[in-house]
């Protein structure tokens, strides 16, 4: 899931100042379950700027409302003609739903209420952490399903560093050594001597570094 | 060998290897990582040198590599993946390898995190592992890393990796350093081993995977500074295991670093026991001073010869160093060449010493040969009386014996071996025919005795012959003077005699010799007086005019009505008078003679010629003077020597009307020629101080002259008016079409001052002053001696500066006739063409040329290719023969023209002349010969700044000071390049001035008479579309010279005497 995080109070009351009609826009997608941006967090944004914005003497209309997903056009191209009076649009989506509003509803002023994070799973409650980079070539089935691309602080693919000591990574004592866990990992499943292998030098490409990807499906291609 | 570094090559040859570290500084300061390779150097096999340890920001460690490199170390670059991309990796790499690195070591790099910008982005586009892969791709393969082919020089680099012994999982550590070297490392270098018992551990495993055989391990040691050092590295650096014994033993040291050293030299000791280890990197950082003793205390100073170690840049102090030594070479160079170039110079000069004695003793001869032919020419003489006594005596005798026997027939004087003599035929008595033949052999004898030849001997016999038939009335034959050659035993001037017989044989039968009868009925002259005259007759023809008239006016004291005696008297007077006023003028006022004694060796016409000038311009000074009665002394000693001399003639016409002169037109520097002639010291110090005067007032004297009509006045310039001045007096163009005057009407001089005309303007507005200074070049030697350059302004910029020194006209002279001189540039040098010190003496004379250039064109060895000696003798010559400064120009060839003025300098030694052209080929033996006497040089270039200046710097690093160096810049006549040639002047001036670049601030020598003159527009005939000839020539080499000279030219190499006055007139005018 997509793991995000509201900013804070005080930088979204700098992105609205100066509206007098605002909507905040929730989703029910990952940042409803990741308790950044469903119908929760909306009523309690929509609550806290209008505190804000009284305590700094300033009164504005606020409206809030929560998408089944932004990042369909089902629901956003309504807001065409619903949403184009307001003076901001403050989508609590990830960045997919903001962006997605942007191309498509040229009249509607939209704002990111969240920072997207990364790829992450919910450990326990509160706590998300990293698990993908999206690299767009998985290395998996290499590493005993532990991604060495999101989850080694130099994104390695031939083992720990100099640095991994006590399966601490070298950065932090409190981030594990990815590396340490693939090798423990494999030796478990007796595949460590597949660590003797040497992971070739990657292609970034398909990692963003080639340009804005896309995906397509020809058989469901309309 | 893969890279062929040094520390592979120690490793290859078993040694145990040191490696050493260093830190590069925070800072740009590259003395830091100097100062740290020198500690290092000589202790270590090679030096890693760290990139942004720790993520701080560092110089490079390809820059701090580099650097250390050329202080002799061999670096071990360090690369880190976490600040490049491959793209940026394989670049350094390139670039790495290519300026001397052969060691990489390659990490993965510490993250980014530790350092002082942890805010950046990290790279890490690869690993160590897939950087070593990269890598021994780039070097074996010859491939970058996408496949694509290095064409050309690969990365050649022994490649190395860290391993981390202590890092966990400690297991794979010898899988994961296995993992590296299959990936391309040749050798690892390990953190830092304090817990030598894990290492041993680490290395057993490593020993069992086999690693240790395929790659050289060394062991990283560290010496702890300082308890505190040792304690901070257990807690923070991740994966080092400082034990607990290492913290003891600091705790308990008096001496902590002392004890850290021991510590470290104490692990080294063990672990160079430890199977596989094949040496150790000690890692001093900053404390690099630990490490010579450390490595010392290890037992490891003994480190093998650096090989390998080629900086490709070099360092300050190795460039310094060349520079040394390259200066040390060229000075010994220099001194050698300096010290063959004074023998060679000693050695012409005891040549010289020598041949003038050898001369002086064939001299002495020759007057000791002169003083015996003399002796024996007075002995002949003696003889010849006898002989003629005898004669006369033989005739009294016939006489008498005539007077005996009157009754006897007239003989007829008949010799046989005689020509037909006129008279009347007849048989002789066998008496007279024995008379007549014992004539005829005492006159034999008498030719013998005298060396006479068959002509002089018949007109000998004809005199007597003649007398004889007047003395007997025979048809009166006629004594002409007109006989091919007087029979001439002059005492003064005695043939060279040959073998003169000891004793003339007397004629055998003498007292029967003469018995010619006498006619006594025609007693008409005198005996005596005959005699006399026949004496008076031989001495005239025989040039004693003296003798001659002493005879005749004998003859005439017996006998004054003697017509003959009368006539031969006249004549002789007249010849005697000829002769004095041919060879020694009579009107000395002074007790001197006219001409003075004409100086050995010296052309007697030639110095007559000089003299009359000499009167004649003499008589042109004093008469500029208003001293008109010197003026006409002076002119009339000029006309005594040559009554025809027009000149002198005109001159004294006017100085008894006292015209006056009229004022020069030509205003090319006037100075007074004739004090070039070589002796007459004081007069000319005076003439000159009386030039400078009338110089002073000429201008205004100028404008008296009624002003004609404009018109008027030009057609007057056209004319060759007579010559005004002193020295343009003498210059007069031959007779031709073209240019019939040779003189040159100056520019108008009272221009306001640039000031005035400049009204209100300010002056910063059109000033520029400069702040450079053209160097003054001092030329010949002596009163005619003279500077060019000194300029501190553009040229001819008075307004803005000084140009202390006008520049000059040398004339050019080859040294031998010219084969391609069109006919309207030789006429004026017809008379003297084949004789190149004649020629220069006739420039400086006659057309007043401030200083000669003598082309030694005929040495080129592709052409006449003459040989140095031959080319410097007649060097000698011309530098003898005139007084002004002289260039020698050989003719190009670098080498020739080496052995050519190096002979010629060897004759004429100390006199100042100017050698030239000195190219980027024989600048050193040339410059190192004119700096041995102390010449001027002119040095040589194609047209351009940039070798201009270079052959400058080439000459003054040989020691040639700027100030004895002429630039030729090499020029291009008008229509030939003029424009180029003048753009490159200026620029090189413009540089000298406001650059103060004063490797280019040396005078231009501006060789121009040759450009033009070779154009094909001065040899083409005169016709109706390109005018006349000459007029057209002497054009384009004045116009060539002005152009030059206002881009700078200071000495001005010239051909034609109208074009020479033009350029003068034109410095002149502007200055
Ligand atoms: S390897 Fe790539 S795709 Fe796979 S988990 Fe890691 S980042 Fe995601
Ligand atoms: S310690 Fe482990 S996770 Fe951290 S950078 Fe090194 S290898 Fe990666």
């Amino acid at each position: 899931m997509i793991i995000a995080e509201r900013k804070t109070l005080k930088e979204l009351l700098g992105m609205i100042d100066g509206c007098s009609r605002v909507l905040i826009l929730g989703c029910r997608g990952c940042v409803a379950v990741c308790s950044a941006g469903g119908d929760k967090e909306v009523a309690i944004l929509a609550s806290a700027l209008k505190l804000g914005l009284t305590r700094r003497g300033k009164k504005i209309d606020i409206e809030q409302r929560t998408l089944v997903r932004q990042c369909d056009p089902e629901y956003i191209d309504p807001l065409n003609q619903d949403a184009a009076d307001f003076d901001a649009v403050l989508s609590m989506a990830c960045g997919v739903g903001v962006n997605f509003i942007a191309d498509r509803c040229d009249k509607v002023n939209v704002l990111p209420a969240l920072d997207t994070t990364f790829y992450g799973a919910n450990l326990s409650s509160g706590e998300w952490k990293e698990m993908c980079a999206g690299c767009g070539a998985c290395v998996l089935h290499l590493t005993g399903g532990l991604c060495p691309v999101a989850r080694c602080a130099k994104s390695l693919s031939n083992g720990p560093c100099g640095g991994s000591q006590g399966g601490r990574c070298e950065i932090h004592p409190d981030v594990a050594c990815i590396w340490q866990q693939i090798y423990d990992k494999l030796s478990g499943l007796n595949r460590s001597d597949e660590m003797k292998n040497i992971m070739p030098i990657r292609d970034w490409t398909s990692a963003g570094h080639g340009g804005p990807r896309r995906r397509i499906r020809e058989d469901l291609l309309p | 060998m893969k890279a062929g570094s040094n520390l592979e090559n120690v490793l290859r040859s078993g040694a145990f290897a040191v490696t050493g570290e260093l830190g590069p500084p925070k800072s740009g300061d590259l003395g830091l990582v100097r100062k740290k390779a020198r500690i290092l150097k000589g202790h270590v096999d090679a030096v890693n040198i760290t990139d942004c340890q720790t993520a701080i920001v560092r110089m490079s460690s390809l820059t701090a590599g580099l650097a250390a490199l050329a202080e002799g170390v061999e670096p071990v670059m360090q690369m880190t993946c976490r600040d490049r991309n491959r793209i940026g990796m394989q670049a350094d790499i390139l670039g790495a390898a290519a300026l001397g690195i052969k060691n990489l070591l390659c990490l993965t790099g510490d993250h980014q995190k530790f350092g002082n910008h942890p805010q950046s982005k990290g790279v890490f586009d690869m690993d160590s592992i897939q950087l070593l892969q990269m890598v021994r791709g780039m070097r074996d393969d010859r491939a970058f890393q996408c496949g694509e082919e290095i064409k050309g020089n690969e990365p050649r680099l022994f490649l190395g990796c860290a391993a981390n012994p202590f890092a966990d999982p400690f297991e794979f550590r010898p899988v994961r350093l296995a993992k590296k070297v299959s990936a391309g490392a040749d050798f690892v270098q390990t953190q830092i081993i304090y817990n030598v018992e894990k290492f041993a551990r680490f290395m057993e495993m490593v020993r069992d995977l086999g690693v240790h055989e395929k790659c050289y391990i060394l062991a990283g040691v560290t010496p702890p500074k300082s308890l505190g050092m040792a304690r901070y590295m257990k807690k923070f650096v991740p994966g080092l295991d400082v034990t607990d014994d290492v913290l003891s033993r600091l705790s308990d040291a008096s001496d902590q670093r002392e004890e850290g050293i021991n510590i470290c030299v104490d692990i080294i000791k063990q672990v160079q026991d430890i199977p596989g280890v094949a040496g150790v990197h000690v890692m001093a950082i900053e404390w690099e001073e630990a490490v010579p003793e450390i490595v010392k205390r290890a037992g490891l100073s003994n480190r093998p010869d650096p090989k390998g170690i080629e900086p490709v840049l070099s360092s300050s102090q190795s460039i310094e160093k060349a520079v040394e030594d390259a200066r040390k070479e060229i000075r010994i160079e220099l001194e050698e060449e300096l010290e063959r170039a004074k023998t060679e110079a000693q050695a012409s000069r005891e040549l010289v010493i020598k041949e003038k004695e050898k001369i002086a003793s064939e001299i002495s001869d020759l007057k000791k040969q002169v003083e015996e032919a003399r002796t024996m020419a007075s002995r002949k003489e003696a003889e010849v009386q006898k002989l003629t006594a005898e004669i006369e005596m033989a005739k009294k005798e016939l006489e008498a014996k005539q007077a005996a026997a009157p009754s006897a027939p007239v003989p007829e004087p008949q010799p046989p071996a005689a020509p037909p003599v006129p008279g009347p035929a007849g048989p002789l008595t066998g008496r007279e025919q024995r008379v007549l033949e014992s004539l005829n052999l005492g006159l034999e004898a008498l030719k013998t005795v005298l060396g006479l030849d068959d002509t002089q001997f018949e007109a000998l016999r004809r005199f007597l012959e003649a007398e004889f038939m007047l003395q007997f009335g025979q048809a009166p034959v006629p004594v002409t003077p007109s006989a091919p050659a007087p029979p001439a035993p002059g005492p003064a001037e005695p043939q060279p005699a040959g073998p003169v017989p000891e004793a003339a044989p007397a004629p055998p039968e003498a007292e029967a010799l003469v018995e010619e009868p006498v006619k006594p009925e025609k007693p008409a002259r005198n005996k005596e007086v005959v005699n006399l005259v026949a004496k008076g007759n031989l001495a005239l023809h025989s040039g004693d005019y003296n003798g001659a008239i002493e005879a005749f006016e004998q003859a005439l004291g017996i006998d004054p009505e003697d017509a003959k005696a009368k006539a031969g008297l006249a004549e002789a007077k007249a010849a005697l008078e000829k002769a004095i006023s041919a060879v020694q003028p009579s009107e000395s006022e002074e007790s001197e003679g006219l001409l003075p004694p004409c100086p050995e060796g010296v052309d007697e016409t030639w110095w007559k010629e000089k003299w009359i000038i000499r009167y004649t311009a003499r008589g042109n000074v004093a008469m500029m003077n208003g001293d008109y009665e010197k003026a006409v002394v002076e002119f009339e000693k000029a006309l005594s020597l040559d009554p025809e001399n027009g000149k002198a003639k005109d001159g004294l016409n006017r100085a008894k009307n006292k015209e006056g002169i009229r004022i020069p037109e030509a205003a090319g520097a006037p100075s007074v020629e004739e004090e070039k002639t070589p002796e007459p010291a004081a007069a000319p110090a005076e003439e000159e101080e009386e030039e400078k005067e009338e110089e002073a007032e000429a201008a205004p004297a100028e404008e008296k002259p009624a002003k004609p009509e404009k018109a008027a006045e030009e057609e007057k310039k056209e004319k060759p008016a007579p010559e005004p001045k002193a020295p343009k007096v003498e210059i007069s163009a031959p007779a031709g079409e073209g240019v019939s005057d040779l003189s040159v009407t100056p520019l108008a001089k009272d221009e306001p001052p640039l000031s005035e005309r400049a009204g209100d303007i300010p002056e910063d507005v059109y000033m520029e002053s400069c702040s450079g200074m053209i160097q003054s070049v001092m030329l010949g030697d002596g009163e005619n001696a003279f500077s060019v350059g000194g300029e501190t302004a553009l040229p001819f910029y008075n307004f803005e500066g000084d140009m202390p020194n006008p520049p000059r006209v040398a004339f050019e002279v080859l040294d031998s006739e010219p084969e391609e001189w069109p006919d309207v540039l030789t006429k004026y040098f017809s008379d003297c063409l084949s004789d190149p010190a004649e020629w220069a003496r006739k420039c400086v004379e006659q057309y007043n040329a401030k200083s000669i250039c003598l082309s030694l064109v005929s040495t080129d060895p592709n052409g006449a290719d003459a040989s140095p000696a031959e080319a410097a003798e007649v060097a000698e010559r011309v530098v003898e023969a005139v007084d002004v400064p002289i260039i020698l120009w050989g003719c190009g060839n670098a080498e020739k023209d080496t052995e050519t003025l190096r002979e010629v300098t060897g004759r004429i030694g100390d006199k100042k002349v100017c050698l030239g052209p000195l190219s980027d080929a024989n600048y050193r033996t040339l410059g190192a010969t004119a700096m041995a006497f102390q010449y001027p040089v002119v040095a040589s270039t194609p047209i351009d700044v940039n070798l201009a200046k270079q052959l400058n710097i080439l000459l003054e690093n040989l020691g040639v000071h700027l100030d004895h160096i002429l630039m030729d810049p090499s020029i291009g006549a008008v229509g030939y390049g003029l424009e180029y040639t003048y753009s490159v002047m200026e620029r090189i001036r413009l540089a000298a001035l406001t650059q103060q670049d004063d490797k280019l601030s040396c005078p231009f020598i501006v060789n121009l008479g040759r450009e033009v003159w070779k154009a094909k527009e001065t040899r083409l005939p005169s016709d109706g579309m390109l005018g006349d000839q000459e007029r057209r020539g002497v054009l384009m080499e004045a116009i060539t010279a002005s152009a030059l000279l206002l881009a700078g030219g200071e000495l001005m190499v010239m051909r034609h005497p109208k074009a020479a006055a033009l350029a003068d007139a034109l410095v002149e005018g502007m200055l």
